[in-house]
């Protein structure tokens, strides 16, 4: 998605975090006995999977439920989980691909300019917050989307949201604020 | 006062004496109330001679009761929680106050803010210290206070403990100031570096010379800004390294140390920002230089600068390594051509225009107009080779494998698509031909129609890979080894818990510590064959309603025969005993007997 200058800005995705259920109870010492990159965490009750061909770490829990990180993309994200769910059903358990869904998406963006974030938060109160001792960016978050964005003085910014189509929204709504608000770098 | 009737002579004229708290009736004499409950204020005389009324202030929200009521003989016990927690807290308040010599204009703005966190409800889930030193902070803040986060992580508590400084993490400390300001929806003003000079000069002691320092570091820390070195960083690291260079100009001899303790950031943090300043041009500068002249130029963020020399770094080796691969792209490329000019069949005619369609597919090659087969084949040669540096430059860093794999596979493909081309009609070949360069290269494809049903589609997933992912038994036996040796600790625990536990269960003792969801309340199951009897026990046990008679409401489950006619007509007279009006209302429409003389309009009122 670009914004209406002639810039082209690149959104580059870096993590997807997806969900599903196997809908059957898993036991985690089989699991970890047997698959190849597994790490145990009995003491908090997971185990840890990583696959190679989508980078892909997944919890395991042994209700079933199944957390997959680290993939760049929503297809993906469904690929390597349903690689992983096939893992399982090779293992024994009588794995079931259900209720699949993107939790999480994180997207990182650069502008052509860097930011005077005081203005920037001055401007957009309360919307927007910078709290220099505690974290170097400003966060805006935008309720209707219910994504998060933070934004560094150096133009970089770091987006998450539900899905891929709302973190693009996100930038191309912010994309004018943060116009305003610039101071040309010198390259 | 209401008059009202006598009750020995039905007379009317009834006299209220307020004073004595009786009223008399004037007619017969007789005495109908004393002791008249009258709300007056009164008034007693205190010590000094004044006077003051007699009664306690009560809160609008305070609960009813008093628990001192009648005996009470010192007021600050026995109020309500509210109060005892808001006494508390103007006490922690005040003590954290006078601490950071705060005036008592904030301390009670302070108490204020508390107050409204209280109705809020921000402090549920929440250290009574961090919220009330988030109200202190957010009241510096709306000022204007010179004061950082730092003095209020070091709190000591006023409990019946004995006094210890509670260390409250900065970033927890944040997170309750900023849900603080948010819900309170209070702006606090964006922290300025500049107010905390003078504070920190003060804390240095630079005696009389402490104003010019403090000049010098605020005319340090304005280039700093305009060099974008204060964005996103904490202003006191900021103000130490401002500080530290203008002790220096004037020839003070302050130390890293002493800066630090003062500042309280760490040494890296101070050297960083030293040498970021060093990287500016106004570093280059005398020191009188500095005092007069202002650069104009205006540097970039360091970190942003950082970022430029990293990714300049990288392109350098990229660069390096693509020198590399172009050298072998050109043997590949001799080696294509071989094979090429092997495997193809050569055609010609009719033929060369269903062989069209494969170009385009292919090569991006819209324009090859060339009837003849061979010219052509120069020219898919010549985008092929581009086509595989394009992928060759895209895929450097990650395995020259999968390349070769790739390349190797391309010249087998010319064969299979041609062989689908002579056969079916042009149409088909262009659907048909996707199909078969993805097969051949190895890519997954996507399937929608799966998951609705939770079944697992197996489409596109390469078993052999999971394969991999599946240790054997020798590899098994290993695994469970060390496995077992590493969680060790953790096997033995639960071991002992399973031990403990199955002692108490022989001795009988055992309480099953399950975590208890509050809220349900344990009832004894209800046994019942049919649905209305269910409901009738389930009314039993939980009473729904205090206005409904459920004797009458059983009573017309048990006699479903009686007609709800005349129960109506009961109803409609109007006669006040509830009961009956209420078995109209609750009349059971599956009660009524459908026959062909009941009218309609009985059935539809429900």
């Amino acid at each position: 998605m670009e914004p209406s200058n002639d810039v082209a800005l690149d959104i580059i995705i870096t993590n997807v975090v997806a969900v599903f259920r196997t809908r059957c109870h898993l036991n985690l010492r089989t699991i970890a006995l047997e698959g190849v990159n597994v790490i145990y965490k009995p003491e908090y009750g997971k185990v840890l999977m990583k696959l190679r061909k989508p980078r892909i770490t997944a919890s395991i829990w042994s209700s079933g439920k199944i957390i997959c990180t680290g993939a760049t993309s929503e297809e993906e994200a469904k690929q390597g989980a349903r690689r992983l769910a096939r893992t399982l059903q090779k293992l024994g358990f009588k794995v079931r691909f259900a209720d699949f869904k993107v939790v999480n998406v994180l997207a990182v963006c650069s502008m052509p300019f860097a930011i005077r974030l005081i203005d920037f938060t001055k401007k957009n109160r309360p919307i927007a917050s910078y709290e220099p001792e505690l974290h170097p960016a400003a966060t805006y978050r935008i309720k209707t989307l219910k994504a998060t964005i933070q934004i560094f003085s150096t133009g970089s910014l770091t987006v998450t949201g539900p899905n891929v189509q709302t973190v693009a929204t996100a930038v191309e709504h912010i994309y004018p604020l943060l116009f305003e608000c610039q101071k040309p770098l010198r390259k | 006062m209401s008059s009202r009737v006598c009750k020995n002579c039905g007379g009317t004229d009834i006299d209220v004496d307020q004073a004595r708290g009786d009223a008399v009736c004037m007619g017969c004499g007789s005495v109908l109330e004393d002791n008249i409950i009258v709300s007056e204020v009164q008034f007693m005389e205190t010590g000094g001679g004044g006077s003051s009324a007699v009664g306690q202030f009560v809160a609008g929200d305070a609960s009813g009761r008093n628990p001192t009521f009648g005996e009470g003989f010192y007021t600050g016990v026995g109020r309500e929680s509210r109060a005892q927690t808001l006494q508390n807290g103007r006490r922690q308040i005040n003590t954290l106050g006078h601490q950071l010599q705060l005036n008592q204009h904030c301390l009670d703005t302070a108490f204020n803010f508390y107050k409204m966190a209280m109705c809020k409800n921000l402090t549920r889930g929440r250290k009574v210290v961090h919220v009330l030193a988030a109200c202190l902070y957010l009241v510096c803040r709306t000022e204007g206070t010179p004061l950082t986060m730092a003095p209020f992580s070091c709190f000591s508590a006023l409990n019946s403990l004995p006094r210890f400084p509670l260390q409250v993490n900065v970033y927890v400390l944040g997170k309750t100031f900023l849900t603080l300001a948010r819900e309170l929806c209070i702006n606090a003003p964006a922290i300025d570096p500049c107010l905390y000079i003078p504070r920190f000069a003060h804390m240095l002691e630079f005696g009389e010379k402490n104003h010019e320092v403090s000049m010098t570091a605020l005319r340090l820390l304005q280039r700093m800004k305009r060099d974008w070195m204060h964005t996103g960083r904490r202003p006191s690291g900021l103000c130490g390294a401002a500080l530290l260079v203008a002790a220096r100009m004037h020839e003070f001899r302050r130390t890293i140390k002493e800066i630090i303790s003062v500042v309280k950031v760490c040494e890296a943090t101070l050297r960083k920002r030293l040498n970021e300043f060093e990287d500016t041009p106004t570093s280059q500068l005398t020191i009188e230089e500095f005092m007069r002249v202002d650069l104009d130029q205006e540097c970039d963020p360091p970190s942003f600068t950082d970022g430029q020399r990293k990714k300049r770094l990288k392109l350098e080796e990229l660069e390096k390594k693509i020198g590399e691969v172009q050298g072998e792209i050109h043997e590949y490329q001799d080696e294509i051509e071989m094979e090429l000019e092997q495997s193809r069949p050569k055609l010609r005619g009719i033929y060369a225009s269903y062989a069209k369609t494969d170009i385009d597919d292919d090569d991006d090659d819209d324009d090859v107009s060339l009837p003849d087969w061979e010219e052509r084949e120069e020219e898919e040669l010549k985008d092929v080779a581009e086509h595989l540096n394009r992928d060759l430059c895209d895929q450097l860093i990650s395995g020259e494998e999968e390349e070769r794999e790739g390349k190797e596979e391309r010249p087998p493909r010319r064969g299979p698509s041609l062989a689908s081309l002579l056969g079916p009609m042009p149409t088909a070949a262009s659907l048909g031909l996707p199909e078969s360069i993805s097969k051949c290269i190895g890519e997954e494809k996507e399937n929608d129609g799966d998951t609705e049903n939770g079944e697992l589609d197996l489409n596109g997933i390469d078993d052999d890979e999971i394969e991999l992912y599946i240790l054997n038994d020798k590899e098994v036996k290993v695994k469970t080894e060390l496995w077992l040796k590493q969680n060790e600790d953790y096997l033995k625990e639960q071991k002992e818990k399973q031990e403990r536990i199955a002692k108490e269960k022989e001795l009988g003792i055992y309480k099953e510590r399950k975590p208890k969801i509050s809220g349900s309340k344990k009832r004894a199951p209800i046994h019942a064959s049919t649905a209305d009897e269910a409901i009738e026990k389930m009314l039993e046990q939980k009473k729904i309603s205090t206005k409904i008679n459920y004797d009458i409401l059983k009573e017309l489950n048990v006699k479903p025969s009686t007609s709800p006619a005349p129960q109506t007509a009961e109803s409609l007279k109007g006669a006040t005993p509830g009961a009956q009006r209420l078995t109209g209302r609750y009349r059971k429409p599956a009660n009524v007997p459908l026959s062909l003389g009941t009218p309609l309009s009985t059935l539809g009122k429900r």
